[in-house]
Order: structure tokens, then C-alpha cells, then sequence
């Protein structure tokens, strides 16, 4: 029996559509593994589930009954659970505290049944065989404890389908292990699971069923039991965009940047060199590194260890302005976070970087501005109607393009691009690699992080691997193939055996 | 997916004028509804409304002392701070500059005294802020008590010679230049019939330089991208820590200007009442100047017609005749008036376009049924 059957779903943000007519299915006491790259649109699709964001055209039926309007609340009234990647947990309270929250047992005056609460939360603990003190302070729990608690806390007011969001990121493999018994006896109780993950190796262990999203499509549906991880990965990345080739091989110069047994939060030992007229691509899942490495080249995040040379010349200090001085660039991953100043206009976010290196003449020279940006504008064929039309006005793959303004616009050697095409609608993101090979013929230095392995095949000299924050694989150009990389970068090379 | 984007019509770019002129103007409208109200008041109380009234508002306390404060205090509110200490800095600035004025009879180092005094006292709450990392609500509520303090107690310390009273701080008129200072504290510039405050020209040098500082200056920018997301500015190479400092100097500065507009103004500046209550009123001129309190957003030139709405509701309460303890009522109402506009207007074009939005889609997917025997496969 279907507990959720969710049909036609679309979903756009302002212009950029994420999600074409999906559908999706989940059966009762199953795991459903929901799979795809960053920006395939599981996320988007999950919070429509949950009442996060409203949905543009589809239907939902959850346990039979029709879903008109889903709101966070009404959704967990019906018994669906959002475990959120970060979870949403108090940690100034204790654990049964968090169990109870905002439905505490009070007696008749209104006073906490303390101890009845506490005897619930430690009878649902030793049901499902987890072992925390419900009186523990929830600061004090480690992460596989704090996500076994959500899950718990779920479990405690009858929820019938859970959406896990990456669940063992933050876990060992004994916790993992710990984790999935927990699960597959709930499943065996009737309870539904959405799992979603990278680690394909996970999936072939614990799902039932699964659901493939590329870029807002389903691509594929099927069981767990009938595929292999080298077929799940091929729908994932897609075939090859062979239709406009746009790679050319470049003489490359001098060395530009060379990186030598560099540390840093999240990545350890890393070292290449970069030369100009060069791009590199740096890839593998969220949180491998490379997005670390590009901020502590930088200079947002510390260097731990190792050293960084521009133009041969060591870098010293930790300000982004002086990394900046010395020809670094950085596009930022996260444009809405990093990038958007949503209360200025689109000239003042691309000249503001330029103004930091230029703080002596304090004067804006509004008309060399303008003529400096329309010069950009027409180079990035930026579609923007006033340049002091605020930043918000454009759509997501134009506000980027803004933002290589605001960089070019510093005349920096080196480029730094963290996922340029995040959220960015497919022609622009052809657009933007072409731009990224125009520079690289003007010389300057481009490394790019990315997740879109089928893009890195068309602008890149060398691919990095990097699998949790240490360089696995290196590729030349003709070496890159999509498959392979997403073997490298999801470690499924070492545990493909049972595809 | 619709397909909404019209090309703009010669009637939708007025139609787009002026709901820009009135989302970013607004300050302005307010101004003048005040304004109107109060020649409403002043006639049916049997007086012809004339620009004497407009003067006495131009120089009241109120517009020109906290306007000037407000102009500093709109800096660190689009930086997404506030800054609690204006009252007492006021104060102590302007204790500090009767001395100085006392011990010397210089204008020269007296002006200097209050500016450079005013920027030790914002670079103590700046470097706190930056530095310290400290909340700028509890750095400046702390800075609040010790200025006051400081000056409340050297007052009955230091030589009455130089305090001129036991009390107060009080100008030594036996100088030659006294009459001059008064002259710039009270007296007004006659051109052509109208007759013009010297604070409120002081006022407009000083909106005007800011208005400059805050638009047309590099400076300017950051201030208002450290404001509007303080990491992405970050990430341009913006230092931010050193932005957040310097609008709490600078915020410093014009409190030590508005300081000697005060003791000018009032011949003295008493530690026990003087600047009460002001850091409030250069928030609410704030405020009414339509920037807005989350920082990133709003103009400095509206703060100028923010402090003179403020100072005229103070007017329109006089000049109606009602008790004078009534007059924070009206202010108070004022203020919620003029948010609450701000505030909702966007709640309630939100709320329409998701009516519009559910009502659009239970159209297009009515008398549909679930298919449960629907394999998983395509």
C-alpha cells in the first residue's frame, strides 16, 4: 500500500524552475533511498512534502487522504517527520525536555509531570535500544546521539513516515551500523523511511527502493535489489553533453599558485600548482573539502599547516583584502548567503570588491563605474535592465554573473569559482563555462569546485578528487569520465563489489 | 510555469515611479501630513500659521540637537547595531567642552574638544563591539551609565571656577567670545523675510555631509553592505570588524557636535537631566526617517525630515493646549503609526499573493483521486 504518493510536482523559484512533474512514491514499511546531485532538487522536493515551501502544481496523498495545502504543522500532525540535516534540537535543554517540547504532560494547574516524562523518554529508549539519559543536557550529546534522539522524538508521537536528510554524515560506522538495526526493526513495525544520501555503498545496504532526481527530473525508479551502484550513478550525472563542445586544449603558462602539504579545517595535505591559462576542477560530495580548501586559499578560514604560493612569492597574514592584493579571487558557494547584498543595486554589488583595493580615493566616480560595468555586463552578457535596479531583481543565473563582474572587476589572476552554477537554470550554466574557458585563454588562473562532473568534462585540464578532505584521484583532461569520478568521489571504487 | 514578465508600459513605469518614490521617500509624506496637522492646530486656535512656527520647530532641541545625534545613530543602525550611549555622551562631551572652554575661553579648542572627545567615547564602544565581539545593546546600555556617571561625579570634584556651578556645567560668561557662542546657540540668520536658526544651518552642513558620506563615498557602501549581509560583504574583502567600529566613532563625533549645539544653546549642560531619554528620540527620528532597524536599508537624508516629524509632534501637542505630559503618548502613537505601515504592507502582499496562489492551484487539480495501485516503476 502507497502511504505517500506525491504526482506532478513542480516547483519554481521566481524564474528558475527546479522541479518538472515529478513523481514519487513511497510504500508503507519501506526505506525509499531519494538520490541525485546537489541542485537535482531532493531537497526542494522534501521541504514541499513537509509544508516548508508551497508547491506550484502536483498533488499529494499521504496514508489515502488528499493533501490540499501542507503546512509544517499540519504535515506533522499526520505523522510525517522532517530530520533535518541540522537538527533542530535545543541544546540549552535536556533530552526529555526536547522530547516534550511544546506538548509537555502537565497535571491539572498547568505544573510539569517531570517524572512521568522522564519515565516515558527512558521506556522508548530501552524499546528501541538507545542508550541516553533522559535527563542529560541535549549540549552534551554527541552528533549520532543528537540524530538517534530526533528520530526517537519522532517515534514517541507516532510518526508513520520519517524523512532522514543525510542521517550519518556526522556518524562512525559502529553508529551507522547502530543506526540502520534501529531502522530496518521500525520498518519491520510499519514505519516508512525516505533516505536520502550520497554514500551510495549505504543505500545498497539499507534500501528497499529508490527514486533517481537530475536536475528536477526523475530519472529513474526502481528497486534496490534490481540495479547496481555503476547504473544508480550514470542516472545521477546523466550522459555526456556532447552536443556543443566547447573545450579547447591552451598553452599554458608559468606557475600561478602552488599549494604545498596545505592543512586547514577540513582538508589535510593537499598539494598541486596551478599555472596560468590553467582550470582546474576540484570535485567530490559536500563537505570533502575542496569548497574548505578554496576559502582557506582565500583567506576566510585559517591555515593550519602547509604553505600557499602566488606568483612564487609566499602569502603571509590571514585578510582577505591582502589575499586579494596578491591577485586571489573568490566566487563564494551559497550565492544567497555569500554573495547577494539584497539591499544594494546591481552597479554598487559589482563594484564594491574593486573599492576595497582601490580605499584610497574614497570618491565614487559614479559615470566611470557605469561605463567599467556595461563593459562587463556586455563581455558576461549580463541581462539586466538599469544598473541601479536592485541585485534581487535578477534572476539567479544573471545575479551570478554579476558576481564574476564584481571579481573580473579587480583584475584578479587567480579565480576561485565554488559551485558557480548552483542554482543557476541550464542555459547559463552553459554560459558560465564558456565564460571560464574565455578567461583562461586571457591567461588567468581558474580553479573551479563542482559537483556538475558532465560540466568538468567541458572546461577542465585536471580534475582533483577529493573524498573526505583528502586528494584521492587526479585526472588530465581525457582521463575525465564522469562514472569514474563519481566512483572516486562517493568511495563506491572500494565497495562496488556487490553491483 | 507562467510566463509573467510584461513589457514595461509607458503607464507601468509611472505607476512603478511612484511606488519607488513612495517606498523610498516616505519620510517625506510623513513630514508633511505632520506638518499640515500642525497649521491645522495653530489655526483653530485662532493663530495664522506662519514660518516662525516652521523656525521655532527648526531649532527646538529635538531638531536640531537629536537630529544631529540621529545622523550618527543612522550609521550604526544600517550597520545593524545601535548605540545606547548617545544621551550620556552627550552629556559628559558637553561637560568636558564647558571646562575646556572655562580653563581656555577658545572656541577653537573648545569645538575640537567636543569632537575629539566625542570619538574617544564611540572608539571605546566600537572597540568593544569589534574587538571585544560584545552585543552592541549591552556595550552601549553599560557605556550609558558610566558617561553619565563620570560626569555627575566630577561635577562636585572639579573646581567651581571651571563647572561655574555646584550642579551644573555652566559657560563663564566673563570671556570676550561669549556672546558669539550664544549668538550661534540661539540666534537666527534673516534672509529676505524668513528668518533661519544658526543650529538648523549647522543641522543642514551636517545632513548634507553625511548624505554625501553615505551615497557617494566607498565608506559609504560598506556601511550599507556590512548592514544589508554582513558575510557576503565579508567575503569582498570588506573589513568588517573596522566598518563596525568606525560608525560608533563617527556616530561619537556628531554627538560631541550635537554637545556644544547644547551647552550653546542652553548656556549650560546639567549631568542630572540634560540628554535624558535622547538616545530614544534619535532612534525614533531614526526610525521615522524610514531607515530600517535590520539594518542595510534606508536614507541618511531622511533622517533629517525624521527629527523635524519628531520635534513637530512635540509642537503640535503645545500649540493644541493639552497637558504636556501627553506628548510621549503622541509620539509613541506616531511611531507605531508610521512602522506599522512599513512593517505590514509587505505581511499583507505576501498573504494575497499565496490566496491567489492556493486558489490557482485547487482550480487546476480538482476532483482528482490518489491511484494506489500504481507501481514505483515507470
Amino acid at each position: 500500500m502507497n502511504i505517500l504518493e506525491m504526482r506532478s510536482i513542480s516547483k519554481s523559484y521566481y524564474t528558475n524552475q527546479v522541479l518538472f512533474d515529478v513523481n514519487f512514491t513511497v510504500q508503507q514499511g519501506e526505506i525509499h533511498a531519494l538520490l541525485g546531485e546537489n541542485g537535482a532538487g531532493k531537497t526542494t522536493l522534501m521541504n514541499i512534502l513537509a509544508g516548508v515551501v508551497p508547491l506550484d502544481l502536483g498533488r499529494i496523498w499521504f496514508d489515502g487522504d488528499r493533501i490540499t495545502s501542507p503546512t509544517i504543522t499540519s504535515m506533522e500532525k499526520l505523522g510525517i517527520t522532517f530530520v533535518h540535516q541540522e537538527l533542530n534540537l535545543i541544546n540549552d535543554l535536556r533530552v526529555y525536555e526536547n522530547i516534550f517540547l511544546n506538548r509537555e504532560v502537565t497535571n491539572r494547574i498547568g505544573t510539569l509531570k517531570k517524572e512521568f516524562m522522564i519515565e516515558e523518554s527512558s521506556k522508548l529508549f530501552d524499546m528501541l535500544g538507545v542508550e541516553i539519559d533522559p535527563t542529560a543536557l541535549v549540549g552534551h550529546l554527541t552528533a549520532a546521539e543528537k540524530q538517534l534522539l530526533e528520530i526517537c522524538k519522532a517515534l514517541y508521537f507516532n510518526s508513520k513516515l520519517f524523512i532522514l536528510d543525510e542521517p550519518t554524515t556526522a556518524l562512525s560506522n559502529d553508529e551507522i551500523d547502530h543506526l540502520f538495526s534501529i531502522l530496518i526493526n521500525l520498518k519491520t513495525e510499519g514505519k516508512s523511511f525516505i533516505f536520502i544520501s550520497h554514500k551510495i555503498p549505504e543505500v545498497f545496504q539499507i534500501a528497499d527502493t529508490y527514486t533517481v532526481l537530475r536536475n528536477g527530473y526523475v530519472t529513474a525508479n526502481g528497486r534496490i535489489a534490481d540495479t547496481n551502484p555503476s547504473e544508480i550513478t550514470r542516472f545521477m550525472v546523466g550522459e555526456t553533453l556532447s552536443s556543443n563542445k566547447v573545450y579547447t586544449p591552451r598553452d599554458l603558462g608559468s606557475t600561478a599558485l602552488e599549494l604545498n602539504n596545505l592543512s586547514g579545517i577540513g582538508f589535510n595535505n593537499v598539494s598541486f600548482t596551478a599555472k596560468k591559462g590553467e582550470i582546474i576542477a576540484l570535485t567530490g560530495l559536500t563537505g570533502c573539502g575542496a569548497s574548505e580548501l578554496l576559502q582557506c586559499v582565500f583567506g576566510v578560514a585559517p591555515i593550519y599547516g602547509g604553505s600557499i604560493k602566488v606568483n612564487n612569492k609566499h602569502i603571509r597574514g590571514r585578510k582577505i583584502s591582502r589575499r586579494m592584493r596578491s591577485g586571489i579571487a573568490m566566487l563564494p558557494s551559497n550565492r544567497q548567503e555569500n554573495s547577494v547584498i539584497p539591499d544594494l543595486t546591481i552597479l554598487e554589488n559589482e563594484y564594491l570588491a574593486e573599492h576595497v583595493l582601490s580605499n584610497n580615493i574614497q570618491h565614487i566616480f559614479k559615470d566611470r563605474e557605469i561605463k567599467k560595468y556595461e563593459r562587463l555586463k556586455e563581455v558576461l552578457n549580463i541581462k539586466a535592465e538599469k544598473p541601479d535596479d536592485l541585485i534581487t531583481s535578477l534572476s539567479g543565473g544573471n545575479q551570478q554573473k554579476v558576481f564574476i563582474a564584481r571579481w573580473l572587476n579587480t583584475n584578479a589572476d587567480i579565480l576561485l569559482f565554488d559551485n558557480p552554477t548552483q542554482g543557476v537554470d541550464v542555459g547559463a550554466k552553459a554560459e558560465i563555462y564558456k565564460l571560464i574557458l574565455s578567461f583562461a585563454e586571457a591567461g588567468k588562473t581558474i580553479i573551479i569546485n563542482t559537483l556538475e562532473i558532465p560540466e568538468i568534462k567541458e572546461v577542465a585540464d585536471r580534475c582533483i578528487v577529493f573524498y573526505e578532505g583528502q586528494q584521492i584521484a587526479d585526472f588530465q583532461h581525457d582521463a575525465i569520465d564522469e562514472h569514474t569520478i563519481m566512483q572516486y568521489s562517493t568511495n563506491a571504487i572500494n565497495t562496488s563489489g556487490r553491483g | 510555469m507562467e510566463e509573467n514578465k510584461k513589457k514595461p508600459t509607458e503607464q507601468g513605469s509611472i505607476t512603478r515611479f511612484i511606488a519607488r518614490s513612495w517606498r523610498e521617500y516616505s519620510f517625506v509624506l510623513v513630514f508633511i501630513v505632520i506638518l499640515i496637522i500642525y497649521s491645522i492646530v495653530v489655526t483653530s486656535r485662532g493663530y495664522s500659521f506662519s514660518w516662525d512656527y516652521v523656525a521655532t520647530v527648526l531649532s527646538s532641541t529635538t531638531g536640531a540637537v537629536v537630529g544631529i545625534i540621529a545622523l550618527g545613530m543612522s550609521l550604526v543602525i544600517i550597520t545593524g547595531q545601535i548605540d545606547l550611549s548617545v544621551g550620556s555622551m552627550l552629556v559628559i562631551v558637553g561637560s568636558f567642552s564647558v571646562i575646556i572652554y572655562n580653563m581656555t575661553g577658545s572656541i577653537v579648542l573648545t569645538i575640537v574638544a567636543a569632537i575629539l572627545g566625542g570619538a574617544i567615547c564611540g572608539a571605546i564602544n566600537g572597540a568593544l563591539v569589534g574587538l571585544g565581539k560584545m552585543p552592541p545593546f549591552i556595550v552601549t546600555l553599560s557605556t550609558m551609565l558610566i558617561f553619565r556617571s563620570i560626569a555627575e561625579y566630577f561635577v562636585t570634584i572639579i573646581n567651581i571656577q571651571y563647572t561655574g556651578s555646584s550642579y551644573k556645567y555652566q559657560l563663564n560668561d566673563t570671556y570676550g567670545n561669549y556672546l558669539l557662542l550664544r549668538e550661534i546657540g540661539s540666534g537666527k540668520l534673516s534672509l529676505g523675510g524668513i528668518t533661519i536658526p544658526y543650529v538648523t544651518i549647522i543641522f543642514v552642513v551636517f545632513v548634507a555631509i553625511m548624505v554625501y558620506i553615505s551615497t557617494s563615498t566607498k565608506y559609504g557602501k560598506k556601511v550599507y553592505a556590512v548592514g544589508s549581509n554582513e558575510r557576503a560583504a565579508k567575503l569582498t574583502g570588506i573589513n568588517v570588524d573596522l566598518v563596525k567600529m568606525s560608525v560608533f566613532i563617527i556616530c561619537g563625533m556628531l554627538t560631541g557636535v550635537a554637545s556644544l549645539i547644547q551647552v550653546w544653546k542652553n548656556i549650560s549642560i546639567t549631568p542630572a537631566s540634560s540628554g535624558m531619554s535622547y538616545e530614544m528620540y534619535a532612534i525614533a527620528a531614526v526610525v521615522l526617517g524610514g531607515v530600517s532597524m535590520a539594518g542595510g536599508r534606508g536614507k541618511v537624508v531622511g533622517i533629517f525630515f525624521g527629527a523635524l516629524s519628531y520635534s513637530t509632534v512635540d509642537k503640535i501637542i503645545s500649540a493644541s493646549g493639552l497637558d504636556i505630559y501627553i506628548q510621549g503618548t503622541f509620539q509613541g502613537i506616531v511611531l507605531i503609526l508610521v512602522v506599522l505601515v512599513q512593517t505590514l504592507s509587505p505581511v499583507i502582499s505576501e498573504k494575497l499573493r499565496t490566496r491567489r496562489q492556493i486558489a490557482l492551484n485547487e482550480r487546476l487539480t480538482i476532483s482528482e483521486s490518489p491511484s494506489d495501485t500504481k507501481d514505483p516503476e515507470n
